[in-house]
């Protein structure tokens, strides 16, 4: 296990946000929606636009309606005046929608693209200290549809009110026709409300069964994948898959549970509005009997009580909002990480450079220095060895060299210059890092060890690392893309030294790269980091003693301080550095 | 099997269901019946003629109409969920099926997202399945119900109704071969963009220590934009598809407003009106509106999911399927075997001459990636080499019965397998019910007696996660030893095992009747074989500890290299 690993590791920033935090985070979550809606041009003002007078005109349409009905049942009626009014509305209420869609599906998008554009270039910029405060799956979400969500959000906001609108007018329109009306109508929406609820609580007990016996299914096929190549030699695929597959009884019951709930509270949904318009019809007929209402009156209440009943999706589309605000907050939170600055200076031209200095570097992880006190200085074309148990602070040691994450205090020069004074391009052209579980991107195989770099030097990179031979026996040599490359943790390793060795120009930095390689792998690139890549200078995160005998200085890290540095042979006779080198894995097994 | 076919075969797999289904639909439908009657009737027999008890009586029917829709409903829902739930079953049946063999086929390896992935999209299918057919039905239903309370209300108003519903089907029909090609796409859009991005998030560190930060938002913004302008593209055609909407559901409104004077003329009550008018607002609206927007969404995400599924449950071709039976004697000759891994490839084993007795013990040696496991997998019939052949007692491989060749032969590679079940199980995988004194027997000679006890006892269940890579390769091992093969294949199977426990286990197999090959991962394992077999790239070459130490550069470099203490400075 290597220690504190960069990504995905524990490693945090120095200051948490502290304060009153769920307030600020509010008020930024709430800035960040306001900024959307800003930016997202034109659209928002146009779905508000049409959203609204759509509302009203909607609202307006049903007394059209049955004042149309009144006119034109009374014997002789021409169909003029009324007529064209609700021909009017209707039109308005279409071309409305019509318009409404559109911008609600444009704006949406763009605002999204915005978005998501502005937090993928922020996220890059911080680097890997985002993946250090965020779980790689979390931080996908939240670009994703997190953002899908802050960009609709302006939409959801405007869909509220202008389905309150009709929601709130029906009420006033039906006690305008007559008051009964809206009594009938208040005490049938009282139900829904309950309805609702109920709903709410049954599904969530039912969905945690079904969601448990499907990952269950999950994470038996992930095993068996595992076991893919022991299946295949025992030729028991069949046997297999029926193992994997026997939770799908208990999933089928969940969901067919989950239906039934479905179902129950769908019979209720169902029953609800229905009934609540045969009330107001009720009493509406009744006051036509008095001779309180007109049929084309009757018609319009009967419409606006379907009308009202829609102010339950309008409290839906409110709900939207809260999650749409709660992703706001998510989202700014990425934002919120400070991105790390790059200077302009440039690296001393001439003479065998990458001298490497640390001074007085401290390093802190949720508060506790991980790296404390660090002085140290790497002459220019030397290999360092960084050794220690696991725990000790050595790959954030590496980390803290070629500046994938910067100290907390203190300060580290590569020939002279402080690292953070470099401009990012000079920087990373110098230093070149290979990892114990590199993450390759890129199209091909070539690209992947090239990244940015002229495409001759994948091959030569590729030798120095002893990648060459197992690229060349893939199925489209150094073409072959980098996820249908069939790799081993060895051969992916390989790939990472090589594009280190095409990056790093005067510092390489191998943060335990070595480890899966077997010993006659590790013997050809260990030959290439002594003689190929001699003028570099060299920074190996260690577990293994032949890796130390071979450096030309040994750096020995216990509990975050340097406990001792020199040649491995000296080193060698304190016996808590020999100590280092012992396994400490469970009996019987070498390694966890 | 093609999308149609496996929609056919849900449909028709429960009869029984899909009538259940059809009826009840006739009592969910029953208010898009009833409502315009009985708003006529309420008002023209009751309401208006100063009989209100009478209309009262009709909105009961109406009301009864509705509670006898919603309980039509619920038993709807349920007969659709024995629809699409065995379905969901069939589709995770064939996506684990497909996944498990073309794994072992290729060794191709999803990574837990991809099963996630595979997890979701079984599920969308059957979300938009379900969804398909309740929107279809609801549609037809809803028209019949309407049509049959038009007739009887008044035929001749049918026309003005069923005129406009049919031109904006028409206006829906034509717009869904695009609807449906940009829904596509901005399915296809959202994916590569989600894609894109989590390979991002996971590259951070190693896209930061490249300095390659431009390129990557460069290629991540490419997706994103994409993504964008399929998103607008779609709600432009969104918005036009509008106007199916007011054609088939406004249109008639104001058409059978238009015709009242003559309606009234030729005997319609404001009743029938009201009736008519409560029928196309009622029913054929949302009928007409869920059609709309429902139809085309799901049945394009539904089309996409099943054509994932179908290409992730094809199973490959599958091996060996040969008749030739039981192979007579273990004695394993490769005559002239070449191999490589696709067309523009070197070959990872070319011209490879071996012969391995009955009881051999031989040890593979070599740097990584030169083929080792290459050849582990072609002697045990797993590959087929290009050119030349693998004959095990004489009979060529894939000319033996799959069967039988894996009861004569058993490979355990590097990634040792444990399930979750029990240990007895785990054990018990290879053989034929053995018992517990066998594995007793073979847990000793391996080295798993004190991980047994640890674990508990056979009956105990294991945690395949719980587990260290070498535990769980003293397992494995184990398993092999309990197997009923003779030839026994180690692709480095000891390889997280400590030199003592490794040595042990080892030797355990050598003492074991049969043969033994060893891919070894430490050069011990080759002073322990009587046999040595030292690839380099360009030759192979077979022979003892001594001739090789002779005859092999590379294997006198590496034994000096080994044999030097590590622990002091070259």
């Amino acid at each position: 296990m290597p220690d504190t690993q960069p990504p995905g590791g524990q490693v945090t920033g120095s200051a948490p946000p502290g304060g009153s935090a769920a307030g600020d985070g509010d008020r930024a979550a709430d800035r960040l929606l306001a900024e959307v809606l800003r930016r997202s041009g034109g659209w928002p003002v146009v779905y508000a636009v049409t959203a609204l007078a759509g509302a009203v005109v909607e609202l307006m349409l049903p007394s059209a309606l049955g004042r149309a009905v009144d006119v034109l049942v009374s014997p002789g009626a021409v169909a003029g005046e009324a007529l064209l009014s609700c021909v009017v509305l209707v039109v308005t209420v279409v071309a409305c929608d019509a318009v409404a869609v559109l911008a609600a599906g444009a704006g949406g998008a763009q605002a999204a693209r915005r978005l998501r554009l502005r937090v993928v270039r922020h996220v890059l910029a911080v680097g890997p200290a985002m993946s250090r405060r965020l779980p790689a799956g979390d931080l996908v979400t939240r670009l994703g549809s997190n953002a899908e969500e802050v960009g609709a959000a302006p939409e959801a906001l405007i869909t509220a009110v202008a389905l309150l609108v009709p929601a709130g007018g029906s009420l006033v329109a039906l006690a305008l026709i007559d008051p009964w009306l809206a009594v009938a109508f208040t005490a049938g929406m009282a139900l829904i409300g309950v309805v609702l609820r109920a709903f709410l609580d049954q599904t969530t007990a039912v969905a945690s069964g079904y969601q448990q016996a499907q990952s269950d299914i999950a994470s038996r096929l992930f095993d068996a994948l595992a076991g893919a190549r022991t299946i295949a030699a025992a030729g028991t695929e069949d046997l297999e898959t029926r193992r994997v597959l026997r939770p799908l009884p208990r999933l089928r019951a969940c969901g067919l549970a989950l239906w039934r709930v479905n179902a129950r509270a769908g019979v209720r949904a169902a029953i609800v509005v229905p009934l609540l318009e045969c009330a107001v019809i009720g009493v509406g007929g009744l006051r036509m009997a008095a001779g309180e209402l007109s049929a084309g009156e009757l018609f319009a209440a009967a419409r606006y009580a379907v009308l009202g009943a829609g102010i339950g999706s309008a409290l839906g589309y409110l709900n939207r909002l809260g999650r749409a605000r709660s992703a706001a907050r998510r989202v700014q939170e990425v934002l919120d990480r400070p991105a790390p600055g790059y200077g302009g200076d440039r690296l001393p031209v001439g003479r065998a450079g990458g001298r490497l200095e640390f001074r007085d570097v401290t390093v802190r992880v949720d508060g506790t220095p991980v790296l404390r006190d660090i002085d140290l200085v790497v002459p220019g074309g030397a290999a360092m060895a960084v050794v220690g148990r696991s725990g000790s602070g050595k790959s954030l040691l590496a980390a803290v060299a070629g500046r994938l994450v910067d100290p907390d205090q203190g300060e580290v020069l590569l020939d002279g210059v402080p690292l953070r004074r470099l401009g990012r391009e000079e920087l990373r052209r110098a230093v070149g890092y290979a990892f114990e579980r590199p993450v390759l991107f890129g199209g091909t195989l070539a690209e992947a060890i090239t990244v940015g770099r002229p495409p001759d030097v994948a091959r030569t990179a590729a030798r120095a690392a002893a990648a060459d031979p197992f690229i060349r026996r893939l199925p489209r040599s150094y073409g072959t893309p980098v996820d249908e490359a069939p790799m081993s943790g060895g051969e992916r390793q390989r790939v990472g030294l090589a594009r280190a060795f095409a990056h790093g120009g005067r510092l390489l930095v191998l943060d335990d790269a070595t480890s899966s390689l077997d010993t006659v792998t590790e013997f050809q690139v260990a030959r290439a980091l002594t003689e190929e890549l001699r003028d570099r200078t060299r920074v190996i995160v260690a577990h293994r003693a032949a890796t130390a005998a071979r450096a030309d200085l040994v750096v020995w890290l216990d509990g975050g301080r340097i406990r001792g540095r020199g040649r491995h042979d000296v080193l060698w006779r304190d016996p808590g550095y020999r100590a280092v080198f012992q396994l400490d894995g469970p009996p019987g097994a070498e390694r966890g | 099997m093609t999308v149609r076919g496996l929609l056919w075969e849900a449909l028709r797999r429960r009869p029984g269901q899909l009538v259940r289904l059809l009826c009840w639909s006739f009592a969910e439908a029953a208010p898009s019946f009833v409502s315009g009657q009985a708003i006529a009737h309420a008002l023209d027999d009751g309401f208006s003629a100063a009989r209100p008890l009478t209309g009262l009586a009709w909105l009961a029917v109406l009301a009864a109409a509705w509670v006898a829709a919603a309980l039509g409903a619920r038993q709807v829902l349920l007969a659709l969920a024995e629809i699409v739930e065995p379905f969901r079953d069939t589709l995770l049946s064939r996506v684990v099926d497909g996944t498990l063999h073309r794994a072992a086929a290729t060794g191709a390896r999803p990574d837990s997202a991809a099963v996630a992935r595979l997890n979701r999209q079984v599920e969308l299918a059957r979300d938009s399945f379900g969804a398909v057919i309740a929107v279809l039905r609801t549609f037809l239903f809803s028209v019949t119900g309407v049509v049959l309370g038009v007739l009887t209300l008044m035929g001749s108003v049918l026309p003005l109704v069923l005129l406009p519903l049919v031109g904006g089907l028409a206006l829906f029909l034509t717009s869904l071969p695009a609807m449906a090609r940009l829904q596509r796409r901005l399915i296809l859009a959202e994916e590569r963009t989600s894609a894109s991005v989590a390979a991002m998030v996971d590259g951070l560190r190693d896209v930061t220590a490249c300095g390659a930060e431009e390129r990557v938002a460069g290629e991540v913004g490419q997706d994103v934009e994409h993504q964008a302008r399929t998103g607008q593209a779609l709600a432009r055609l969104t918005a036009v598809r509008m106007l199916s909407l007011a054609v088939g559901g406004w249109l008639p409104i104001l058409m059978v407003l238009a015709a009242t004077p003559d309606l009234v003329r030729d005997g319609a009550t404001a009743g029938i009106i009201l009736g008519t008018l409560t029928y196309v607002a009622q029913s054929l609206t949302p009928a007409l509106g869920s059609l709309v927007q429902g139809a085309g969404v799901n049945g394009v995400r539904l089309v996409v999911a099943l054509e994932r599924i179908l290409t992730t449950s094809a199973r490959p071709p599958s091996p060996s399927t040969g008749s030739a039976g039981t192979p007579k004697g273990l004695l394993l000759r490769l005559r002239g075997v070449s191999f490589a891994y696709g067309p523009d490839a070197e070959p990872v084993i070319s011209g490879l001459d071996l012969a391995v007795r009955d009881g051999d013990h031989l040890a593979v040696v070599g740097p990584s990636g030169i083929g080792k496991s290459t050849l582990a997998a072609l002697a045990a019939g797993m590959l087929r080499p290009h050119s030349g052949r693998v004959l095990i007692g004489g009979v060529p491989v894939d000319a033996v019965d799959r069967a039988a060749l894996c009861r004569a032969r058993v490979l355990i590679p590097q990634e040792a397998y444990v399930f979750r079940g029990t240990l007895g199980e785990n054990l018990a995988y290879l053989a034929e019910d053995p018992s517990p004194a066998d594995m007793d027997k073979a847990a000793e000679a391996v080295g798993m007696t004190a991980l047994a006890d640890r674990l508990g006892g056979y009956e105990a269940e294991v945690d395949p996660a719980g587990l260290s890579s070498g535990e769980r390769q003293l397992i494995a091992l184990t398993r092999a030893y309990l197997s009923p093969a003779r030839l026994v294949l180690l692709d480095e199977a000891t390889c997280h095992l400590d030199p003592a426990a490794e040595a042990r286990a080892e030797e355990a197999f050598a003492a074991r009747d049969g043969t033994l090959i060893v891919i070894a991962h430490r050069l011990t394992s080759a002073l322990r074989a009587r046999r040595v077999l030292v690839m380099d790239g360009t030759h192979a070459r077979v022979g003892t500890h001594k001739e090789m130490i002779g005859a092999s550069p590379l294997y006198q470099d590496l034994m000096g290299r080994w044999e030097g203490p590590a622990a002091t400075t070259p």
